[in-house]
């Protein structure tokens, strides 16, 4: 028989789908632990933070514990607290017996006869209730007869009630009532109540008010928390829950989960990296900035950028990779976050380190070349205000043909009258209008002859250089300005020698031709003492590296004699806005004395004489430097000008330069000085109105990061970390040629910024504040755009910082000023010497004193060589030339930051009238052997002023404010420390000051203020009083 | 089957279980908080203490010693007949400087001395502060009285010290107080009467003098060992001079300030 052959095993049967299976199961499986791992373990770090912080914190706090509760037995302990916990128990004694009884009314008779009313009462009343809803509901008026009729029956139903008898006994007793006796039963109960609870709350009002009290007195002397406090923050920990904390601005759409790990930012014990370990828990520094910016209205990330929503790892959180483009502000930088609200200001408080990167900004030029919104306004306000005033100019003219065409309508008799009526008074609509325009272009014109006296220039002006300069010095500076003067502004440019020579023959050849007068020569050794004690060193420094002496502010003069002339420097210091020749900017020409010869005019020209003689245009008369004048005589300036001009390396040699006087160079040169930008920070003749070369950084933080040119160094920047914002500026910063490096470049294709030596720290603050300058993601109510008198603050800073205000004085607590630094003023004895302090002058000085003294110090049209209010010091307060509106900002700055009200109203009429016993009185105790006023202060004759060492008193009345000059009275040292003003003159007896000394017989049976009567009698001099103390004319 | 699904399902959850469970756990830790030690008192056995004695010369010619100008508080000028002269160099008869304050410079180092009995005295007098140079423990009081007809305002200028300045009329309450950290020299001037000076210098040891008249000084009680003594003018640069004293012995030491 032929072999079957043996069927093939059935797939169904035999094929096993179980390697399969069990593959899938085990992928499925490791799936499942893959996610349980992560979603317990690795994807959420925050949970393994929040368990160490909970721990760490506890232990932190139970070893506080000790100590605080040590610190609070110690004020348990003081007599005070004593006092105050005998008092408690007493007015408890006291009020115990009538809480007792309330108490035993209340929880004996009203609350137990209550509680077996209420519950059929509020049956029945509830009853009643939904029976009157169907009533409202009802339809017809024969179903709501029905339902009325229900109501009335049960109220009239009696019920059984098992009641608390009323009289404490315990006993119950039985009634039987209708609803409405229930009713007044329960109202007469409940109002029984409420007046014993009332009466509790009143027995016991002196023990909670003593209480209160106490816990206040703790409060106060506890530094810390008190062991209460801890406990609380222990049971919080206690129940501490494992979730992500985050921070919902609903506003802006902000989420900033931050808080999940670093959780020690808002307790309320401070913490640092080493109370807890760990750098994450540390609690905010600086707990002031919270206070103000409170984390529930602005989160985290705003100020400090990073990826506020991430939690899984810290590198996402922060933002540290490629995909987020706003990591996380490091340390050095963190102030970058205040830029983008604080935009308007100069100085911001508690961000010292935006601050320096600000005044760097504009104190080093950056501005010349780089635009940025709000540095140097000045030239567009004034380009934005002509421009205005021509079209307001256009329109008038447009107004006064309209209105001479109306006339002319009017008048033809053909016209009708309703017509000619209606055209009258268009016309005379018109006419309005027209005025109106007049007086707009008035203010517009004090705005912009203001703002021409406000446009200043980083750099001297070029134009000068024939009458100022020694010509073969001009290529020496040009090549390396940082070799000549270590502390110069100017940086340094990567020019070629016949660049270098093109540009200084063109300067040199477009400069504008002038005589300087001719002074004979100064005495050098007069010169010295005079440089050095009337207050140049607060801008100006001499000495090289460690004997560096003075402010930065303005140039290094230790090499000036190489530079420049003696006659230049006369003209100079005696008064630096001085110039050769006026600008007129409609002709783009400095005007000579032929264009005023033409015109018939002499070859004058300042601030009263300054409209062309050509156009009516106004001219620019002065130089646009800060620097100002201070009102010297003229061997003062002699001697000084003769000083300088032995500052100098007599080594120093300089090559000839013919080539200066080269004309095929000045085109050349003046095509390559509009490359360079050199118009953006000097005035030259030609490249008046040339704009600024570099991009504008206005919002250069945001910038995309792809379009900042990292050139060659992309992918090296990617591999070693720094490509992003941060690692862009600061190479470029250090080394602005940075990103030409391997590149193969013209000269002109070249990178043009020019390396300016800044110093590590300077570096960092200007990366703060281009990494802060970013359009802000936060709506413009965030911003910080105050319109009250703080704005005036903001405004008021930009003027300090532009004038250098803090050379010579100190606006803000702890700030020193230059004057502070400068060897001499280390002697104690020269500290009086200093320039007065101007923290609160707001608060001191009438406004209106405070218009007069800024616009001349001098306080005097013929006698201006001294200074106005204390003749007694060396140093001499400049007279500065601000424009109106920049002496209406300054005191309007110092007004705000002492909070004062404006307009001021002169308290003369304000303050008491003194009686003629009481002039006698002050006077006498004002000139009496005991009190030393008229031993210091100036009394305006000048004799006794020879000694004199403090300001003029007599004058005090129209200078000071009388609640200042109370207060300085009684403690100098506060308002002003370090003052030679003696403290202690008063001391206090009573509720009033009286003086610290022997007083005059007269002042026996007064009873008031003798520090007040002094206040009113300096302010309601008479010239009668003032000649009797010997004074001479007060009020100078 | 119904044991591998059992086993399975055990397996699952026993490692649900194991993972489930709530995250790692944190370490705590003790921090150690250090307690202050205690500083110990040195005591100066009296049968070995030290004397450190001497003189400061002056060498050259001494310069004219100017005259106080009072005129402009008559109070003050009609207290003296003959004029004032200024005290910043009084050079003595016998060519030894007077008002030059010495004291142990270094060489006590984490030693602390017993806290001073009593205070020191500075007075105004005829206008002027007596005496010119003085010198006190750092915490010790220093007592200021007014003997003049004038008030006068006590106003020193420390760098280390916290700076005041206060008045006292003419017969007035004494003012005490003290500097409680050592400096050397603390400059006081009076407010109202410009040409008043008076130095202080504070350390924390007893071991300084002032030279008067004779030009001499004496520091005793010193313990045994090897000292810097420092002799500070408040005109000249301040010298130095180190000094090996053994116990019970007295060392002598000279020192000469050169005028110009």
């Amino acid at each position: 028989m032929p072999e079957t052959p043996t069927p093939e095993p059935d797939p169904v049967v035999s094929s096993s789908l179980s390697r399969a299976l069990l593959i899938s199961a085990l992928v499925v499986f490791l799936t499942l632990v893959w996610g349980i791992a992560d979603e317990t373990f690795f994807m959420r770090p925050w949970k393994r933070y929040q368990s160490r912080f909970v721990d760490k914190y506890t232990a932190h706090l139970k070893r506080l514990q000790p100590a605080q509760a040590q610190g609070e037995e110690g004020i348990h302990k003081t007599a005070t607290y004593q006092k105050l916990a005998q008092q408690i128990e007493e007015a408890k004694k006291q009020a115990a017996p009538q809480r007792a009884a309330i108490n035993k009314e209340l929880n004996e008779s009203i609350r137990p006869r209550l509680e077996s009313l209420q519950v059929k009462y509020q049956e029945v009343r509830s009853h009643i209730a939904a029976l009157t809803y169907e009533l409202e509901t009802a339809g017809g008026e024969g179903s709501k007869k029905s339902i009325r009729a229900d109501i009335e029956e049960v109220r009239k139903e009696r019920h059984d009630l098992d009641l608390v008898k009323a009289d404490g006994s315990g006993g119950v007793e039985r009634q039987e009532w209708d609803f409405a006796e229930m009713e007044r039963e329960y109202d007469r109960l409940k109002q029984r109540r409420a007046e014993l609870q009332t009466e509790v709350i009143r027995a016991s009002a002196p023990v909670s008010a003593l209480e209160r009290q106490r816990d206040a007195y703790v409060k106060e002397q506890m530094t810390g928390l008190t062991r209460e406090q801890i406990q609380g923050l222990l049971n919080k920990m206690d129940q501490f829950p494992s979730d992500i904390k985050q921070i919902h601005v609903r506003q802006i759409d902000l989420v900033d989960r931050c808080e999940s790990c670093h959780l020690g930012t808002r307790e309320p014990v401070e913490l640092t990296k080493a109370s807890l370990g760990e750098a994450v828990f540390a609690g905010h520094p600086t707990r002031d900035l919270l206070k103000i910016h409170n984390p529930e209205r602005f989160g985290c990330s705003p100020c400090h950028n990073g990826n506020g929503v991430a939690t899984t790892s810290v590198i996402k959180a922060h933002g540290y990779y490629k995909h987020w483009l706003w990591p996380l502000f490091k340390q050095e930088n963190i102030e970058a976050g205040c830029q983008q609200c604080h935009v308007r200001e100069i100085v911001t408080d508690h961000a010292e380190t935006l601050n320096q990167g600000r005044e760097l900004f504009r104190g080093r030029g950056c501005n010349g070349c780089h635009r940025f919104e709000g540095f140097d306004r000045e030239p567009e306000l004034l380009q934005a205000a002509r421009q205005q005033m021509r079209q307001i100019e256009m329109e008038r003219a447009d107004a006064e043909r309209e209105m001479a065409r109306t006339f002319q309508k009017i008048d033809d008799p053909k016209t009708p009258l309703e017509e000619a009526d209606r055209l009258k008074a268009r016309a005379d609509q018109i006419r309005v209008n027209a005025n109106r325009m007049n007086e707009r272009l008035e203010q517009l014109d004090v705005q912009a002859s203001n703002l021409m006296r406000e446009v200043k220039k980083i750099g001297p002006s070029l134009k000068e250089v024939r009458v100022k300069l020694r010509k073969e010095w001009i290529p020496v500076w040009i090549k390396d300005p940082h070799e000549f003067r270590q502390t110069t502004k100017m940086p340094t440019f990567r020019l070629s020698e016949e660049e270098i020579q093109a540009i200084a023959a063109f300067l040199w050849q477009s400069g504008v031709e002038g005589k300087l007068a001719d002074h004979p020569m100064g005495n050098a050794g007069r010169g010295k003492e005079l440089f050095e004690t009337r207050g140049c060193l607060a801008c100006h420094s001499v000495g090289e590296g460690d004997k560096l002496m003075g402010g930065t502010f303005a140039a290094n003069l230790s090499r000036v004699g190489e530079k420049t002339n003696y006659q230049y420097l006369v003209r100079w210091v005696h008064n630096p806005r001085e110039r050769t020749r006026p600008y007129c900017a409609l002709e783009k020409k400095d005007l000579g004395p032929a264009d005023y010869a033409k015109a018939g005019k002499p070859f004058r020209f300042d601030l009263a004489n300054a409209v062309c003689p050509n156009d009516g245009y106004t001219l620019q008369v002065q130089q646009m430097t800060v620097m100002p004048s201070l009102r010297l005589t003229g061997e003062e300036t002699r001697d000084i000008a003769a000083y300088l001009t032995t500052l100098k390396r007599p080594e120093a040699s300089y090559a000839a330069a013919p080539y200066l006087d080269d004309p095929q160079l000045k085109q050349k040169g003046m095509s390559l000085a509009r490359n360079y930008g050199c118009a953006g920070c000097h005035e030259i003749a030609g490249l008046e109105d040339e704009g600024r070369i570099g991009t504008e950084l206005t919002k250069e933080g945001s910038k995309p990061i792809e379009r900042l040119d990292f050139a060659l160094f992309g992918h090296p920047a990617k591999n070693e970390g720094w490509y992003n914002h941060k690692g862009f500026f600061e190479r470029k910063l250090k080394q602005p040629d940075f990103f030409d490096q391997g590149k193969v470049r013209t000269q002109l294709e070249r990178l043009k910024m020019p390396n300016f030596h800044l110093a590590g720290p300077e570096i960092n603050a200007l990366t703060t504040f281009l990494l802060g300058s970013v359009e802000s993601q936060l709506p413009e109510t965030f911003h910080y755009r105050p319109e009250d008198q703080r704005r005036d603050i903001q405004e008021g800073w930009w003027i300090v910082r532009k004038y250098n205000c803090m050379g010579c004085h100190v606006l803000r607590a702890n700030q020193p000023s230059v004057f502070m630094t400068l060897p001499r003023y280390q002697d104690p004895d020269w500290k009086e010497q200093l320039p007065p302090q101007l923290v609160g002058e707001g608060a001191r000085v009438d406004p209106n004193w405070l218009v007069r003294f800024l616009a001349n110090p001098a306080l005097s049209e013929s006698d201006t060589n001294r200074n106005g209010l204390r003749p007694y010091l060396k140093a001499r307060m400049p007279t500065f030339t601000f424009s109106e509106g920049e002496v209406d900002k300054l005191v309007r700055f110092f007004m705000a930051l002492s909070s004062q009200a404006t307009p001021y109203i002169q308290p003369k009429l304000k303050l008491e009238q003194l009686s003629e016993t009481e002039r006698t009185m002050a006077r006498q105790l004002f000139t009496s052997k005991g009190a030393p006023c008229l031993k210091c202060h100036a009394t305006g004759n000048a004799a006794h002023d020879a000694r004199a060492t403090a300001p003029n008193f007599l004058a005090a009345k129209d200078r000071l404010k009388p609640g200042w000059t109370y207060r300085w009275m009684l403690d100098p040292a506060r308002i002003a420390p370090g003052t030679s003003m003696p403290s202690e003159l008063f001391r206090r007896e009573g509720t009033r000051w009286v003086f610290n000394g022997p007083v005059p017989d007269s002042f026996k049976g007064y009873s008031k203020d003798h520090a007040d009567l002094l206040v009113r009698y300096m302010f309601q001099f008479t010239p009668e009083e003032i000649r009797r103390l010997g004074g001479g004319v007060a009020g100078n | 089957m119904n044991r591998k699904t059992l086993s399975s399902i055990a397996t699952l959850a026993l490692l649900l279980g194991a993972f489930g469970c709530g995250g790692g756990s944190g370490s705590s830790e003790a921090v150690k908080t250090d307690a202050p030690a205690a500083t110990a008192v040195t005591k100066v056995d009296p049968a070995t203490a030290a004397t450190i004695t001497g003189k400061v010369a002056f060498a050259g010619k001494a310069p004219a010693r100017n005259r106080l100008i009072m005129d402009a508080e008559p109070d003050c000028k009609a207290l003296h007949s003959a004029p004032v002269l200024g005290e910043e160099v009084v050079v003595n008869a016998n060519g030894t400087l007077a008002n030059v304050f010495v004291y142990v410079k270094a060489g006590l180092e984490g030693k602390t001395f017993e806290p001073a009995q009593g205070g020191i005295a500075l007075d105004q007098k005829g206008c002027v502060y007596r005496p010119h140079v003085s010198g006190a423990r750092a915490g010790q009081l220093i007592s200021i009285t007014n003997s003049d007809p004038t008030t006068h305002n006590i106003h020193p200028m420390p760098k280390v010290n916290r700076e005041w300045n206060r008045s006292q009329p003419p017969r007035g309450a004494n003012i005490e107080q003290s500097f409680p950290r050592p400096e050397i020299m603390i400059p006081v001037k009076c407010n109202v009467h410009p040409w008043m000076k008076s130095y202080i210098g504070v350390v924390d040891h007893p071991f300084f003098a002032v030279t008067g008249e004779q030009g001499t000084f004496e520091i005793k009680g010193l313990p045994p060992g090897e000292y810097t003594i420092a002799a500070w003018h408040e005109k000249y640069p301040a010298m130095e001079q180190k000094v090996t004293v053994a116990a019970s012995a007295s060392q002598a030491v000279e020192f000469t300030f050169k005028g110009d």
